[in-house]
């Protein structure tokens, strides 16, 4: 169901888009492929020189790009699991008739995390989780829990940052998943609580497999987002104590923003970009063959 | 616009800056309001920082205006970034006509030509201040904010020495009638009598940023005899002074609150104004935030010394900025910037700029006994500046590096997670390796910190 | 499991709920109360709940701080660049559901690609370019760079939208003789309002909340709101009220509209993958 078209009209309708992502997109690209090449640093704009695959070396050598990209891993398999868990909870409580008002509500209630801000959220991590003044203290002293130290202790900061993750997205992968437990079709899931009285049964052999596409869906914005997250640990920690919360694109910033060194920086963008784009392809190819 | 700067710095390099009294022969003449006449409507944009010397810059800028008829742009940023707004501003040929210069920056902005040598206006006898008197700055501070190579850019604006402020209330009860003398003494002595009931004897700022390098690993290496760098420029970090020091800020921790490598001067100036910590080294200028009512509980009870001594000395931390007229400034945004250098810096505004919260480094002011009097942190921070190491951070080019490396791995270190020979090995490695790659072991550069 | 019977107790579902919701709101109700706090009151220890309110930190963010200014720059640059997304991407949304010719698909792959892309890969060539071009610190600079993950938004749900249009409606005005362009502009742009409006919003949220290229690209003229609330993390001080008075206000915009989208939000950020 398609139809034929003369050049012309194709690029009348393609062509400004695909001639600005080439222009906002793939020349700073280029740009950036071509400064890897160099010793480029905007303090030492004089000494700048063709240094070949010097900073490739360097990313890979160096133990800070691997650390960083573990860092990053390590958010994801602790993170997103957690999300997927709670976010079918509350799909699945959602998803259950009745209370029509409490769940709108509830509704509401999910959109709020995920389109704070995501620099405030670093702030706010700030504000609450401060040892002395900071209101999760207070709250642990009333379960009878010591204060404890969360952004100066390298464990507990990455659980900090762990826990907001978890706060801004969980209810987005509630909403995904709910969205996906609209399309079992009602007669099927009816027929299935005849026959059983058991939830898990339901879940596992009827609603699942409705739930896989949005399962994939989950699992490719989350790792996509992982990947690029930096607003909420810059603002929350700026990647410390230590580096234990400096996840990818916190390293990268360091590196551009702070030592200037720009060629260095480019390198360790471009290895970055290549792993995303590979684990988009796949999960894309994965996903879409179906639809297509 | 960029000029080509090089060029007046060979040709007034000859003119001693504080000997071009020739061009001052018919200073009678000179007034401000005569000087900016015009520069009248010139715009200058420049960055400031949150702290309590440019308030009080910002509360004097208005009669500047008023007189010259100068506008003065400030833009506030934190410290933190700071270098980088100013270093993308200068790459980028951008609008800032004043430099802001930490002293750990000044050697890579002149090197890269983005500051104009003051000589350049302290010879030109239209915009030069009869009165300016170069000797009056402290000669530290002088050479150490805004000088570098031979050659001055910047005058001291906002000018820090580190200094111990203390509970001395807490201490009287502890049974102590004044501070330590040494760091020892603060180990030994202080840190187990003063730490208990959730208070703690002392506080060191170790956050990962210029807090770690400048407040924490230096501040521990120059008493005990330490530095980063020996002669030849190679690792200072793994002799037997500088693994001392390190070793005893590591012992010292234990006197420190918990979480020690999280805190930045906002959290260690608010645990001594609050009661929770006994002693802390922090820099002048917090003094007026300690001595507040509104931002500290210590009232009477805050009492300021020098810094404790080390086996090698008194060596305290040294820190400031100082303001220098960016090259690519035009030529009247260059002499409108000039003339509120040297208008903020002068001898005249001294006075005011202590008052107003700022900490002056014009000899002259602290000599005025009512000023002694009334600032208890003066005879310390004076005997400080006597004292001090201009290179207590190298303030070549290469810093903004070393210093990334520096609060990595010295965070490392307080936090356990390396020893502090393999962190400071491991430093050591990496600082040679951006020493190296600028030239200085090649004989290239001359080995200037 | 969260539904343990068929006949639960209806009380056990509702604390539930009510639990989500806190978990959710708490963070605002936080922020919200925390600016208007005194400094004082703020940094009371343990933190106070009940508290005389004030307005002082929003008077000083406003007025002395210019986050008005910010503001301003913010909705200019995302109201911009969602206006230019929607006026590129519709088009070649359009094309990419009705045309056919060779590459579409990789043509598609690579549109949405670009949502992948960090900006941290970008912003520094996209510097030393702004800093040749003259572009640095101009809205321009921003309404451009927030093109590289608005578009794939507009391109990627409206591709869906237009697929979700009748074919016949097409083929009818063919008959009629009507040119490509008059299908598409009368026809089926109509049709697709709503996918239009909802990856619009979106665009608008994400440019609204974007911070990396605000804060390299536009350092003080064309700063926007996300790139002022970094400015308060000095290490001297920290101003807990204003700090979160900024938030507040930056946060409010987004609200507002995620909230009017809400219905759409999901299969929006999701690109239209879950309907």
């Amino acid at each position: 169901m398609s139809t034929r078209v003369n050049r012309r009209t194709l690029l009348a309708f393609l062509g400004p888009s695909v001639f600005a992502l080439l222009a906002v997109g793939v020349v700073p690209l280029a740009y950036a492929v071509w400064k890897s090449f160099y010793y480029f640093n905007l303090t030492k704009l004089s000494r700048s020189e063709f240094i070949g695959l010097d900073n490739y070396a360097t990313v890979l050598t160096s133990g800070a790009f691997w650390g960083a990209m573990g860092r990053t891993a390590m958010l994801f398999i602790t993170a997103v699991p957690i999300q997927i868990a709670i976010g079918l909870c509350i799909a699945l409580v959602l998803h259950r008739p009745g209370l029509t008002l409490f769940k709108t509500l509830t509704r509401l209630a999910l959109v709020l995390p995920m389109a704070t801000t995501y620099a405030v959220v670093g702030l706010l991590a700030q504000v609450m989780m401060n040892q002395k003044y900071g209101v999760f203290n207070q709250m642990f002293g009333w379960i009878g829990i010591d204060p404890i130290n969360i952004i100066g202790d390298p464990t507990n900061a990455f659980i900090g940052v762990v826990f907001w993750d978890i706060w801004q997205w969980t209810p987005f992968v509630a909403l995904v998943l709910l969205a996906g437990l609209t399309t079992v079709p009602p007669e099927i899931e009816e027929a299935a609580r005849l026959e059983t009285k058991s939830n898990w049964i339901v879940l596992r052999h009827v609603q699942l497999p409705f739930l896989i596409p949005s399962l994939v869906a989950v699992l490719i914005l989350r790792t996509a987002d992982t990947l690029k997250l930096f607003d909420m640990p810059f603002t929350m920690t700026r990647g410390g104590p230590g580096n234990a919360t400096e996840f990818i694109a916190v390293l990268i910033e360091r590196i551009g923003n702070r030592q200037f060194d720009i060629g260095l920086a480019a390198a360790h963008a471009i290895i970055m970009l290549a792993i995303t784009v590979v684990l988009a392809r796949i999960y894309i190819s994965l996903f879409y063959k179906d639809v297509r | 616009m960029r000029l080509n700067t090089k060029a007046s710095v060979i040709a007034l390099a000859a003119t001693s800056v504080l000997g071009a009294g020739s061009a001052w022969a018919d200073a009678h003449a000179w007034s401000l309001e005569k000087a900016a006449e015009p520069y009248a409507g010139t715009e200058v944009n420049l960055l400031f920082l949150d702290r309590p010397g440019y308030a009080a810059a910002l509360e004097m800028i208005p009669e500047f205006e008023e007189k010259t008829g100068i506008k003065i742009n400030t833009t506030t940023v934190p410290y933190e970034n700071a270098l980088g707004e100013q270093v993308r501003d200068f790459v980028a040929g951008g609008d800032i006509d004043i430099a802001l210069i930490d002293l750990v920056w000044i050697g890579n902005f002149a090197e890269n030509d983005w500051i104009v040598p003051i000589s350049k206006f302290t010879g030109n006898a239209d915009l030069a201040d009869p009165e300016l008197d170069m000797e009056d700055f402290f000669p530290l501070t002088l050479n150490a904010f805004g000088g570098w190579d031979g050659e001055i850019y910047g005058l001291p604006f906002d000018n820090y020495s580190g200094l111990m402020f203390y509970n001395s209330c807490m201490l009287k009860e502890a049974g102590f009638d004044g501070p330590p003398e040494t760091w020892q003494e603060l180990m030994d002595d202080y840190g187990p009598a003063l730490t208990k009931d959730g208070k703690y004897a002392f506080a060191l700022q170790s956050k990962r940023n210029e807090t770690q390098s400048a407040d924490s690993f230096a501040r521990m290496l120059w008493p005990f005899g330490g530095s980063f760098l020996n002669a030849e420029f190679r690792s200072n970090l793994n002799s037997e002074e500088s693994q001392t020091g390190l070793k005893f800020r590591q012992d010292l921790m234990k006197y420190m609150p918990e979480g020690i490598v999280a805190w930045d001067h906002a959290e260690t100036v608010n645990g001594l104004a609050q009661g929770d910590i006994g002693i802390i080294t922090e820099w002048s200028s917090f003094y007026s935030t300690l001595v507040s009512p509104e931002t500290s509980t210590l009232g009477d009870c805050l009492a300021v010394a020098a810094e404790p001594a080390g086996p090698a000395g008194r060596k305290p931390a040294l820190g400031g900025f100082s303001l220098a007229v960016a090259s690519q400034a035009d030529d009247a945004e260059q002499a409108a910037g000039y003339l509120f250098i040297q208008w903020v810096t002068s001898k005249a505004n001294a006075e005011r700029y202590v008052r107003a919260g700022g900490v002056s480094a014009r000899q002259s002011v602290y000599e005025d006994p009512a000023i002694r009097e009334e600032f208890k942190f003066v005879p310390a921070l004076v005997e400080s500046w006597q004292e001090g190491v201009p290179e207590f951070r190298p303030r070549f080019a290469e810093w903004p590096e070393i210093t990334e490396i520096v609060q990595e791995w010295g965070t490392k270190m307080m936090l356990g997670e390396v020893s502090t020979e393999d962190g400071a090995t491991e430093i050591g490695k990496r600082m040679e390796a951006v020493l190296d790659q600028a030239g200085y072991y090649g004989g290239d550069k001359p080995l200037a910190q | 499991m969260a539904a343990a019977s068929r006949t639960p107790s209806r009380w056990g579902e509702i604390a539930l709920l009510c639990a989500i919701c806190l978990f959710c709101v708490f963070p605002f109700y936080w922020m919200v109360t925390t600016s208007l706090k005194t400094q004082v009151v703020a940094l009371q220890s343990p933190p106070a709940w009940l508290f005389t309110p004030t307005l002082q930190n929003y008077i000083d963010v406003l007025v002395e701080d210019r986050m008005g200014f910010a503001l301003m720059n913010s909705m200019i640059v995302s109201v911009s660049t969602t206006a230019l997304a929607v006026c590129l991407g519709c088009p070649a949304a359009y094309a990419l559901a009705r045309f056919e010719f060779r590459g579409k698909t990789d043509l598609w792959f690579w549109f949405i690609t670009n949502r992948f892309v960090s900006p941290v890969v970008l912003a520094f060539p996209v510097f030393m370019i702004a800093r040749e071009t003259g572009l640095r610190d101009t809205h321009i600079a921003l309404i451009l760079m927030y093109l590289t993950f608005t578009l794939p938004i507009v391109i990627w749900i409206c591709t869906d939208q237009f697929r979700s249009i009748p074919y016949d409606l097409d083929e009818a005005a063919q008959l009629e003789g009507a040119s490509q362009w008059r299908i598409f502009r009368s026809i089926c742009l109509p049709l697709a309002m709503p996918g239009v409006a909802v990856s619009a919003i979106l665009s608008f949220i994400f440019a609204w909340n974007e911070l990396l290229f605000a804060y390299i690209l536009a350092p003080k003229a064309a700063k926007t709101a996300p790139a002022m609330a970094v400015t308060f993390m000095e290490g001297y001080s920290v101003p807990y009220g204003k700090i979160m008075a900024t938030s507040t206000l930056i946060v409010i915009p987004v609200l507002i509209f995620a909230l009017l989208a809400s219905k759409h939000l999901v299969r929006g950020l999701t690109m239209g993958a879950v309907k």
